[in-house]
Order: structure tokens, then C-alpha cells, then sequence
């Protein structure tokens, strides 16, 4: 069950995704996902795949079901993965591309200072539309913020 | 076949500091996505990350050697597409040297100072490369209706 600190970082200051899958021959590939949902029960999430991301990606889960999901807050560099088991996909709604605007606005705000060069609708096309919704099973979330913490497995907790 | 080759206008992409994301695979078939803070240019055919604290994409790319990189050039409106495959790791010489002091620069830019330390430089072949460009949205949305 993803606990609720990271369901709030999810829901309020995450700004950037990439999933992770692999073929039949382990190459692994990469699918960017401009947003997320985290199921109610917090056990499942769906993830919304940029459209030039998704060749290969339906493929591969329906024959192996892995995959794997970074979240980061940027520039923050707080960021998590989960890692879990392919559930469904489906194209994505109206109120999915609505989560997508707000991560987008979030991005925005957020990379503002540091790219003050870079006109909004440059930095906006950063979060790409999304055509596609993989939800899947949370088995696993690591922490990945950059530190000597990071690679550490938070759900299910580590035995000591 | 033909070796594959880094198209020249990636280059400034990459010396840039441009954040990227990796993902690797382990033996048993389990996907492993990570941010990566510098995807280091050695010459036309191969490429270095850094080995800093990403413990698991190393044990993954000892296992089974094949990566994928995507590095996002903001500016540019593009994502890089890299097929890798490992092929060694140096912890001295010009390649380690020159990440090193890339790694530097960018914890001091990006306030991480301290905490990003380089390993190890790990070369990797390119086995292909992708430009794919960000797709087009509606710049209005941005200012959306009070969402």
C-alpha cells in the first residue's frame, strides 16, 4: 500500500515520470509519462504515457506484466519507483488529460527560475499529451532521491 | 553492419548537463528505471554515465548489459533515444577525470553538492540513437481555467 507521504508527493509536488518495461529478450525500453493516478485502495496506479512513447509498450506488458515507474520532483530531486505487475491499459479520458494540465502548470512553475530564457509554451511541450493509461499493481517502491539513501526499499519495509 | 554513430548536434545536448533517465534489466527479467544527472559524450560510438549511488542499474548492467538512456533536451524540444550496451567501467584516466569534474559543476549548480560523487565512469557502445520531438499541445491549456 503506498502510504500517504508519497501519496501526497504524488498528488501535489511530483512533476516528472518515466516508466521502465522490457521485451522478451530483456532490452529493456523507456516510456515517458506526463501523469499519474493512484488508485483508491493506493494499492494500483495508472500512468499516463506520452503518445510517441507507446510503440512496443502493449506488447511487452502482456507478455511479461513488468514494469517499473520513476517520479521525481524536479529540481527538488525527491523521487520514488515503483515497481509492479501490468494490470490494464486503455486510451486516456478527459479527466486524465486534465491531471496531465495540472503536473504540466506544476513543471512549469517549477523549472521557471532556472530556464528564464525558455518561453512557458517551450516548457510546457516538455509534459507531452498522453494517449495511453497502463494501470498496474504496486509491488514495490524504492526511495531514489540522490543520496546515500537512495536504492532503499520502502514498501514492503526491509526486514532488519 | 555498420557501427551506429552519435549525429553530431547531440553533442551540446549532452555537454550541457542535460538531466536524463535510464532504464536496465536484471537477469530475471525485472525492469529498473532511474534519473541519471550526466550521459557523457567519449567519442562517435560510445557514451558514459556515471556510477555514482545507483546500485542496482550496476548490478543490472554487470547482469545483463543492454540499457536504455532518454535525455531530454528542454531547449530543443527533443528527447534522445539511446540503445546502449555496457562494455567497461574506469575508476581513473581522461574519461573518469572529465565526468568528475562535469559531476562537480552540476551538484554545485543543481545544490547537490556533496552528494553526488563519481565511482566509476561506465562506457557503453551506442547501438542506436533516436531524435523523437516533444509532441505539439495547445500553449492556452497552460493557463487553463483556474484547474
Amino acid at each position: 500500500m503506498i502510504p500517504g507521504k508519497i501519496l501526497r508527493f504524488l498528488e501535489q509536488h511530483a512533476n516528472v515520470a518515466f516508466a521502465g518495461t522490457r521485451n522478451r529478450d530483456l532490452v529493456p525500453h523507456g516510456h515517458k509519462v506526463c501523469g499519474w493516478r493512484v488508485g483508491a485502495d493506493q494499492r494500483t496506479m495508472t500512468a499516463f504515457v506520452a503518445e510517441e512513447f507507446t510503440p512496443g509498450l502493449v506488447e511487452s506488458l502482456r507478455e511479461n506484466r513488468e514494469l517499473a515507474v520513476t517520479v521525481e520532483e524536479f529540481p527538488s530531486h525527491e523521487t520514488y519507483q515503483f515497481k509492479g505487475r501490468y494490470l490494464s491499459d486503455r486510451p486516456v479520458r478527459h479527466d486524465d488529460v486534465e491531471i496531465v494540465d495540472r503536473i504540466r502548470r506544476r513543471f512549469v512553475r517549477s523549472l521557471r527560475s532556472m530556464y528564464a530564457e525558455v518561453p512557458e509554451s517551450i516548457l510546457g511541450a516538455f509534459v507531452s499529451n498522453p494517449s495511453l493509461a497502463v494501470e498496474f499493481e504496486v509491488l514495490e517502491v524504492y526511495l531514489q532521491t540522490p543520496g546515500p539513501g537512495a536504492g532503499t526499499r520502502l514498501i514492503p519495509p526491509v526486514e532488519s | 553492419m555498420g557501427m551506429t554513430r552519435l549525429p553530431p548536434e547531440i553533442r551540446p545536448v549532452l555537454e550541457n548537463g542535460t538531466p536524463a533517465v535510464m532504464v536496465t534489466c536484471s537477469a530475471d527479467g525485472k525492469p529498473n528505471t532511474t534519473v541519471i544527472s550526466q550521459v557523457y559524450y567519449v567519442d562517435e560510438t560510445h557514451a558514459a554515465l556515471s556510477f555514482q549511488f545507483f546500485s542496482k542499474t550496476i548490478r543490472n548492467v554487470r547482469e545483463n548489459p543492454r540499457a536504455y538512456v532518454c535525455v531530454f533536451d528542454i531547449r530543443g524540444q527533443a528527447h534522445w533515444v539511446l540503445h546502449l550496451k555496457f562494455e567497461r567501467s574506469e575508476t581513473e584516466g581522461p574519461i573518469f577525470d572529465a565526468m568528475d569534474m562535469q559531476i562537480e559543476a552540476i551538484a554545485s549548480m543543481t545544490g547537490m553538492s556533496g552528494i553526488f560523487k563519481l565511482r566509476a565512469a561506465d562506457v557503453y557502445r551506442v547501438l542506436s540513437v533516436e531524435k523523437l520531438p516533444f509532441s505539439r499541445w495547445a500553449a492556452a491549456d497552460l493557463h487553463g481555467s483556474g484547474r
